[in-house]
């Protein structure tokens, strides 16, 4: 820090060195047109003023009189919310669900009965004999998994990209499934699955079969999961998969525990499905596969930006490619893992408990 | 160098040539070093020189001013304008510095400049690994038809187990001969494939990637037959009787099944069970994708054929009532997506390393991709050479081939 002194003789220096230049107004020095927000020495505004200064030593270090407005153009959105995106891919996976839904209405009067065809050979069943309370535990461990997965989006960050991700793929995997069920319907997997009457015809009563699935969610705690023929892929297996790989990918890297417990809850959950009997092994290995692979795959697109302009992109030949590209298109990095409070609390409430998390911001600063 | 002042006529000349001033050599033909060196503006002035000029003799004064400076220097031996390692052309670094004598700039010899060594090749052919790959297709098709073999024990009888009701079935009754279709389509594709594939230059960076596919493909299928046996999908299905135990007779019957190819018009399709999914699905998509990425994209024609040749051999499976159309469409997802998958990440460098945002390297066959791909750099350009030498032939005055090379 400079002693007052130096201070005081800089102070002079430039003090005599400003009289030298303006009286003889070098105007070839400094023929910059200059805005300055007060007047100055000179009033007239009309001429370009004559600052006298050649580049670089400003009368502004000391006296702050002109002000040089250096715009800065305004930092673009690397993330924008667009909320609108994600209630379209809403609409889509709940047109999806319910295009299920009706499919599995219609593939049920399919099912063959099991007297005429028996469950098909199995080597999971072969090994391990049926266990009743099984599927509820899927049931359970996939209602749990669905509510973490819920309660951790509220506290992200960018809800609406991770939302809008989370149903454009859950609508895509839904929508595959619709197309597997319709074109071959595979029999029960085992004797003590009991299926609804079939309804020849009767189409009130086949939309009430709707509504009630849907309400219901298509579980069988809830009392819905009443129809067959929806074997081949496993819905369930998608739901414990998909939550699982989403609460992996958007929570922080530390919480390992975290990761691990919905891993175990999540494999339990697939694995009591086949324990239970209620899908063939390939149902829930397909399934696995696909949604995986479909999870990657789009997660790697929206995270290399490289990618989604390179010519050697072979993934862009999937038939999803236009629409990823319009939910994608402002999304310009990976989406960072920052959690913030879902709604914007009065920060004086918290002033004091907010220490322990250092990943939390206040809402105002969004 | 002698100094200039030595020079005689002749020398003068084939100075003024070197330095690219042949107008003068005329005019100075009497001319020694002497005077060369006491000429003058003046003397440009005056014709003949005036005539000969363009610019008053400024660039030759010039250049005879360099002369004797060149020549000052070197007599006075002044070491410090000087002072860098020069070699000589015979490429021997001399032990002191040689004073050329000439300050920077002013070189009359030969300097020579390393030139890196030719990087290495971007497509290295590394045989090996497409022989690793091949040995692990191989494994793969034989695993696959021991395991048909080994389902083919537990396919529920057709009086049992009736077929399961399918979509396409019930549009479109069977019709026989379509499945005979089916194959010869199959082979004219695959006997396409290994032409073009004979043609290529870089054979053995694309045969690694067809067979580590192939292997990848007909290895999910093992799994996905084994696991759970569906039923025949019709009634006219004849399978060979079930051999309970006999393993003499099952590894006969795998033989069979490998010399044939697995093919129905060889007589080696006779065993049942191996629905899910689709291996007539995944050939044919498989040598489709192959033959259109590594083919010229102006063949649009050869595209469309092979596209068409592939589409209606699938069409035919299902005509046919020999597939499900589940074990079709789970074929076909399956082979494009692994196809796009290992080529995209083939072609992206960020892809070949796993790092956080690469998720595709999750996948359990990444390490094994890492290791046929770390050394081929960008995308395998599509360069086509004949596989034997062509001169001998009296074919070799044709030249209307421009891409290929020898």
């Amino acid at each position: 820090m400079a002693s007052p002194q130096l201070l005081r003789e800089v102070d002079s220096v430039d003090t005599q060195l400003d009289v030298h230049m303006e009286q003889h107004a070098g105007d070839l020095s400094n023929a910059f047109n200059r805005s300055s927000p007060s007047g100055n020495d000179e009033g007239s505004q009309s001429q370009p003023k004559q600052s006298t200064l050649p580049n670089g030593l400003r009368k502004s270090s000391r006296k702050h009189q002109d002000y040089i407005k250096i715009s800065v153009p305004e930092p673009k959105k690397r993330l924008p919310l667009e909320w609108w995106k994600t209630v379209i891919a809403f609409v889509y996976a709940l047109f999806n669900l319910v295009l299920t839904t009706v499919m599995i209405t219609v593939v049920h009067e399919r099912v063959p009965s099991k007297e005429i065809s028996p469950p098909l050979p199995d080597k999971f069943f072969d090994y391990v004999g049926r266990v009743e309370w099984a599927f509820s535990i899927s049931e359970i461990n996939g209602m749990i998994l669905v509510g973490l997965w819920c309660c951790q989006w509220l506290f992200l960050r960018y809800k609406s990209i991770a939302a809008r991700r989370f149903f454009f793929i859950m609508g895509t995997l839904y929508l595959y499934r619709c197309m597997t069920i319709y074109v071959t319907t595979l029999p029960v997997p085992s004797m003590h699955i009991k299926c609804a009457p079939k309804l020849h015809g009767d189409s009130q009563a086949k939309l009430q079969r709707i509504l009630r699935l849907i309400s219901g969610g298509g579980l069988s705690i809830t009392g819905s999961h009443i129809l067959c023929g929806d074997f081949l892929y496993s819905g369930h297996t998608v739901m414990l998969t998909l939550t699982y790989l989403f609460i992996k990918e958007y929570s922080p890297s530390r919480f390992w525990w975290y990761h691990l417990l919905c891993w175990l809850l999540s494999a339990v959950g697939v694995v009591c499905i086949l324990v239970g009997h209620e899908h063939y092994t390939v149902d829930v290995v397909i399934a696995y596969y696909i949604t995986t692979r479909l999870f990657w795959w789009y997660h790697t697109m929206a995270n290399i930006q490289t990618l989604r302009s390179s010519p050697q992109n072979y993934l862009s030949r999937s038939w999803w490619n236009p629409v990823f590209r319009f939910f994608e298109k402002n999304v310009q990095t990976k989406v960072p893992c920052s959690f913030s409070w879902p709604i914007n609390w009065p920060p004086s409430c918290f002033k004091s408990s907010c220490k322990n998390y250092s990943m939390v911001q206040s809402g105002r600063r969004q | 160098m002698k100094k200039v002042v030595y020079w005689s006529s002749e020398e003068v000349s084939s100075w003024l040539t070197e330095e690219g001033m042949p107008e003068y050599s005329d005019s100075f033909q009497h001319l020694n070093g002497e005077d060369l060196l006491r000429l003058t503006e003046a003397d440009f002035k005056k014709p003949p020189l005036s005539l000969v000029s363009s610019d008053n003799g400024q660039q030759l004064l010039g250049k005879i001013e360099t002369l004797n400076i060149e020549h000052h220097i070197e007599a006075h031996k002044n070491g410090h304008a000087n002072g860098h390692l020069i070699k000589g052309n015979n490429g021997d670094i001399s032990s002191k510095a040689k004073r050329s004598g000439m300050p920077n700039g002013f070189r009359n010899e030969m300097v020579q400049i390393h030139m890196p060594m030719p990087e290495k090749s971007h497509f290295p052919m590394e045989w090996g690994k497409t022989a690793l790959a091949f040995i692990y297709a191989l494994f793969c098709f034989v695993l696959t038809t021991v395991m048909i073999s080994v389902v083919h024990e537990r396919v529920p009888p057709k009086e049992e187990t009736p077929p399961l009701p399918d979509k396409f079935f019930e549009i479109f009754d069977r019709v026989e001969w379509a499945f005979s279709i089916c194959e010869i389509n199959g082979m004219i594709l695959v006997a396409l494939w290994l032409i073009q594939w004979t043609l290529l230059k870089y054979k053995s960076i694309v045969g690694r990637r067809f067979f580590f596919i192939v292997g990848t493909l007909y290895l999910y299928r093992c799994i996905t037959m084994y696991i759970t046996t569906l039923p025949v999908p019709g009634m006219h299905f004849q399978c060979s009787p079930k051999l309970l135990g006999d393993w003499e007779a099952q590894m006969r019957r795998v033989i069979k099944m490998i010399a044939g190819g697995g093919l129905s018009i060889t007589g080696s399709h006779t065993m049942c069970g191996d629905y899910l999914y689709s291996g007539h699905t995944v050939i044919l998509t498989l040598t489709y994708l192959f033959i259109k990425e590594y083919s010229p994209r102006r063949f649009w024609w050869y595209h469309w054929i092979c596209w068409f040749l592939s589409v209606v051999g699938i069409f035919c499976i299902l005509l046919a009532h020999d597939h499900y159309t589940v074990d079709v469409v789970v074929a076909y997802y399956i082979t494009t997506r692994l196809f796009w998958w290992y080529h995209t990440m083939a072609n992206q460098q960020i892809l070949k390393e796993a790092t956080n945002t690469n998720f595709f390297s999750r996948v359990w066959w990444y390490r094994a991709f890492q290791y046929l791909e770390q050394n081929v750099s960008g995308t395998v350009p599509r360069n086509y050479q004949l596989p034997f030498p062509w001169r001998a032939t009296p074919f070799s005055r044709n030249v209307k081939y421009t891409r290929l090379d020898t």
